[in-house]
């Protein structure tokens, strides 16, 4: 290994240090995320009903769509604040490749966001009437999933830098791309339920993952450098 | 020769004669696709006379695709070559897309309710053409995000980039999922399995859909280019009062 990469590698575990030391001051954000996931899935059975059937068929969408939307306006706050602060500028005009360090922050903001997310979830998934057997592929399926909505959200953040009501814009933009993930995520549990393999639609839902992970660095640097460059 | 049109004004010079051409081709078009498709075309033995939207609907739907590539191709062309013009063409060329796509969704549920018996069904198709939709918006709506109009062209040219992934999906969907959509039945390998009779207006509908939306297109790139040049204008006179004043 030559210096080189030793470098970016050290980067990379700095950079994810620093995000999580910066977000662990602010608790009270993670908490509410958790709070609003806690209130869709409460709803939801308010809305259905205390009819048990009724709430197996949607148990596994509503548990995913809870995710999804608790996750969103936590998005746009993964590089708001370094941007407006003029880190992102510093960051920008210095050797640091910025997609190394952007890497870093959809991945720290896995960890800070969806890992408490995906602690907590068999709570949810006994709120909703869960079988025990599927608990730990709905975890395994939501931590792979949460970590493409953190790549997909990274781009939608980096969309918005600078617009007005950008908070109202990033779900319009970032929706359409997120779909397949809750296609997929959704499958897990489903074939379970109706007890297929459900190898396939993990795999899909991996699949995915990756393709985001290896665009979305690179797309949000350069849009990043363009809204720098304004 | 996109370097070669990125001029403005042999752009207007070589849209004012194209332009007539266009607006005619899609009239006589239009007209004689609409007579042929409403009167002088046999109905489906299954569907009725309810086959006739299709005369709307496939058309649309192609413009919906082709226009999202248009504004993709556009948008690659302002963020590698940075052309003003490029920028113009894709702001231009999104709300029309978007009507599009919206036409195409319409027409749709109303031959889905007679059909299919509901308005709207999460088939695959109908979803990916809902997605455009969205993506179209998104465009839209990113490009007008801020304060200067021309800071939102970059970040809004990236993102339709992005959302070429939908395009083969709309376009395979039929094939990949047997749904309640039917396959196409136009585009084919071994020709098209569509009787001459109804072959020729749609193909009519086509050729005036495609020439009546780029005449439309042209017609909005030169208002946004006089637009353009009224700003420069205003700005200047506003210069030479300051220079007065001083």
């Amino acid at each position: 290994m030559n210096n080189k990469e030793l470098n970016w590698i050290y980067l990379f575990i700095s950079h994810i240090k620093r995000d999580i030391l910066i977000n662990s001051r602010s608790l009270f954000d993670i908490v509410s995320i958790f709070g609003f996931m806690l209130l869709i899935i409460i709803l939801f059975p308010m809305g259905i009903g205390p009819i048990q059937e009724k709430l197996d068929i949607v148990s596994n969408a509503v548990l995913w769509i809870g995710l999804i939307i608790a996750i969103i306006p936590s998005l746009e706050k993964m590089i708001q604040r370094d941007y407006t602060n003029g880190w992102l500028d510093q960051i920008a005009t210095s050797p640091i490749p910025l997609e190394i360090v952007l890497l870093a922050k959809s991945i720290s903001h896995w960890i800070i966001v969806i890992i408490p997310l995906i602690i907590t979830s068999p709570i949810f998934a006994i709120l909703l009437g869960l079988e025990f057997n599927q608990i730990p592929w709905l975890i395994l399926s939501m931590s792979i999933g949460g970590l493409s909505i953190c790549f997909i959200g990274i781009i939608g953040a980096a969309l918005i830098l600078g617009a007005r009501r950008g908070n109202v814009l990033l779900p319009v933009i970032i929706l359409p791309l997120i779909i397949p993930i809750l296609i997929f995520g959704v499958g897990v549990n489903e074939s379970i339920k109706i007890g297929l393999s459900p190898l396939p639609n993990l795999f899909l839902l991996i699949a995915f993952s990756l393709i985001y992970l290896v665009i979305s660095p690179f797309i949000s640097a350069i849009l990043i450098r363009i809204a720098i460059s304004r | 020769m996109f370097d070669w049109l990125a001029n403005p004004n042999r752009f207007n010079r070589i849209t004012n004669k194209i332009q007539p051409i266009l607006l005619l081709a899609s009239l006589i078009t239009i007209i004689l696709g609409l007579y042929f498709g409403l009167y002088d075309s046999p109905k489906d033995y299954q569907q009725g006379h309810a086959v006739r939207i299709m005369y709307v609907h496939v058309p649309s739907a192609w413009l919906a695709s082709g226009l999202y590539l248009l504004l993709a191709i556009s948008s690659i062309f302002y963020i590698v070559w940075k052309h003003p013009l490029a920028d113009l063409m894709s702001r231009s060329t999104a709300p029309i897309g978007a009507l599009f796509s919206l036409l195409t969704l319409a027409t749709g549920s109303l031959w889905g309710k007679p059909m299919w018996g509901t308005w709207w069904v999460w088939d695959a198709r109908l979803t990916s053409m809902l997605i455009l939709f969205f993506f179209y918006l998104g465009y839209i709506l990113l490009s007008n995000a801020f304060e200067r109009k021309i800071d939102g062209s970059k970040s809004a040219a990236v993102l339709a980039i992005v959302g070429i992934i939908n395009l083969p999906i709309i376009k395979f969907s039929v094939d990949w999922w047997h749904t309640l959509h039917q396959p196409s039945s136009l585009l084919k390998f071994d020709g098209p399995t569509i009787d001459g009779q109804m072959l020729l207006p749609l193909v009519l509908m086509i050729i005036g859909f495609c020439s009546f939306a780029s005449y439309i297109i042209i017609l909005n790139v030169k208002t946004k280019l006089i637009e353009k040049k009224c700003e420069a204008l205003i700005l200047k006179l506003n210069l030479n009062e300051i220079s007065n004043i001083r």
